[in-house]
């Protein structure tokens, strides 16, 4: 294989304290390519993607992003390599939509945070790219949820990751705004390289999106492969769904 | 750039506001100095009571209006981010009374053993008295994580803190009771020069401090797991926030006892003016706005009933409060 790999978990056991929620975890991911991860509630997916972002130690093997164990690594130098896009519910209330962009350029900026030229190029440039240019100089809690989401998508760019991890970043979007921002994430795989992990519950936009799939289930990876996990047979097992239960409904 | 502009213009506001209310403060007393003093006491003409009464007694007394009123709306804009929340500040979680209560504890037992401690040593009882106060709401806020039973769990402990110095206060057998109860209410009067020296310097390293930390203080208005994900040591960044804001109470409740309420207004009104809440202006326009709203309210304090002098919580209650109903009702909207 000659591509890139940028984020790795060897034998990775995460959870909380003595409370072990997943274990055996292995896989490389690479360059260019957007991995879905997904599996029932309580599987472990917020567990795996929060060891994976430095929130959580992992309690046995490790996990390295770009060839170097996250561990070891400084909180602003992983911040450099790595962006995360919370869905948090925290609105500062006097702050505009590209000031919010902006602190994605934390990384690179000195003491103050002052933006220089080409910090505003960047916030610009991941403006424009996630069609919010035209929201610059809103209020961040006076636009809706799906032009939200997108400015957060902005400030993740504008720390120039290699990887990029999302939580369930499509939830609250209508379909329209669930395409338009996974179409961006798409550029962003294609043209940036980036690689891109993301949960997500909406199994069509699974297939629609991934270059590969990880399922989780009761803490261990089920399957790891290209869309073709994806069909009724598996998903049933996956998510606990008997042949002959809604036998009217097809999972996808 | 719109937000700049509004901004800028918004600290010339507060620059004029504070250069009038500094003229008022220094002409308006029980005796009233009027133009024609002023060239006299520019030029010093010792002796002269216009001279003193200014130098001595309202230039002192301003300034220690200004530094502490800064310290006061700081501290607030502090704890505020710490704790995510617009109605948090120093007296409303009760590090105020905290702070009160060891102050008048530490000024009692010096004072029956016959010691005379410095502003120093005032400073430091006053810190103890907020970490403690600090640290029993950090423990209550890990329990419980809704705010408004955090902001009730720290009004209730400023009662306890406050019932206790009452009582310490009223068993004190000293000439110095009369003192002590003045300044358990809140006061900026008697201040002397070597008071607005150390209180300061100590205002101005803690702020100065507080504004370096501007860039990390800004990310983590984005959430705790969003500050860390752009490479904020956030444990470190929440202990120096928690300090910082904690010694700026103290030096305030060791020089002038508890002042209600800046804290919470100020912060609130420069967002609201400034319509930002980037750290960086933050930081200095809340000093500057703690620093015309103390002056305003002193003046109102010394004048309004003049000779008889309101205590300085009772005129930035009324001013401050109806801001903390203003917040509630437009945030839980």
């Amino acid at each position: 294989m000659n591509e890139k790999v940028t984020l790795s978990a060897r034998d990775l056991s995460a959870g909380y304290g003595s409370k072990v929620v997943l274990s055996d975890i292995n896989f490389n991911l690479v360059e260019g390519q957007i991995i879905s991860l997904i599996g029932p509630n309580g599987s472990g997916k917020s567990t795996l993607l929060k060891t994976l972002m430095g929130d959580l130690p992992p309690l046995k093997g490790s996990v390295s992003l770009i060839g170097r164990e996250l561990g070891n690594l400084p909180r602003s130098e992983i911040a450099k390599v790595m962006a995360v896009m919370v869905t948090g519910n925290i609105r500062p209330e006097w702050m505009t939509c590209r000031e919010m962009a902006a602190s994605g350029r934390y990384p690179y900026t000195g003491l103050l945070g002052k933006l220089g030229k080409k910090d505003s190029e960047a916030v610009d440039e991941a403006m424009e790219l996630t069609g919010t240019s035209d929201l610059a100089s809103l209020y961040i809690n006076e636009i809706s949820d799906g032009q939200r989401q997108r400015v957060l998508l902005a400030k993740a760019i504008c720390q120039e990751p290699r990887i990029l991890i999302l939580d369930e970043p499509t939830t609250f979007l209508d379909i329209r705004y669930k395409l338009e921002f996974l179409d961006i994430l798409r550029v962003l795989a294609e043209k940036r390289r980036v690689t891109i992990l993301m949960s997500l519950h909406e199994l069509e936009l699974v297939r629609l999106v991934s270059d590969r799939v990880i399922c989780l289930k009761s803490g261990h990876v089920d399957a790891d492969g290209g869309k073709e996990v994806l069909h009724d047979g598996y998903l049933r097992k996956l998510y606990n769904i008997g042949e002959n239960e809604f036998s009217d409904y097809r999972i996808i | 750039m719109r937000e700049n502009k509004r901004i800028f213009t918004s600290f010339i506001l507060l620059a004029v506001m504070l250069i009038l209310l500094f003229a008022l403060n220094v002409v308006n007393g029980s005796r009233t100095v009027t133009i024609s003093d002023i060239p006299a006491v520019l030029m010093g003409s010792e002796g002269g009571t216009a001279y003193s009464i200014i130098w001595n007694i309202r230039l002192p007394r301003i300034m220690i209006a200004m530094i502490l009123g800064g310290a006061l709306a700081v501290s607030g804009f502090l704890l505020q981010t710490f704790f995510n929340n617009p109605i948090a500040g120093p007296f409303i979680l009760g590090i105020s009374s905290g702070s009160k209560l060891a102050v008048a504890l530490v000024m009692i037992f010096s004072l029956g053993a016959g010691l005379h401690l410095g502003s120093f040593a005032m400073v430091l009882a006053a810190f103890a008295g907020a970490m403690a106060v600090t640290g029993f709401i950090l423990a209550a806020s890990q329990q419980v994580h809704r705010m408004s039973v955090l902001i009730i769990c720290g009004v209730m402990v400023g009662y306890i803190c406050s019932a206790i110095t009452e009582i310490v206060v009223t068993f004190a057998d000293d000439s110095n009771i009369v003192n002590l109860h003045n300044w358990s209410l809140g006061t900026f009067s008697g201040s002397t020069w070597s008071d607005v020296i150390s209180a300061g310097s100590v205002v101005v390293l803690v702020v100065a401090a507080a504004f370096l930390l501007s860039k990390p203080i800004g990310a983590y208005q984005l959430g705790e797991a969003a500050a860390g994900s752009l490479g904020v040591n956030v444990l470190r960044l929440r202990i120096a926030v928690i300090l910082l804001s904690s010694m700026l109470s103290a030096v305030v409740t060791a020089f002038a006892g508890p002042v209600s309420f800046v804290g919470v207004a100020v912060p609130h009104l420069i967002r609201n003016l400034m319509k930002t809440q980037r750290p960086i202006v933050m930081i200095p326009a809340c000093f500057l706005g703690g620093a015309v709203f103390c002056l305003f309210s002193d003046l109102i304090a010394r004048t309004l009933f003049a000779p008889t002098e309101l205590s300085i919580s009772t005129v930035t209650a009324v001013f401050g409060a109806p801001c903390v109903i203003w917040i509630m009702m437009t945030r839980n909207k």
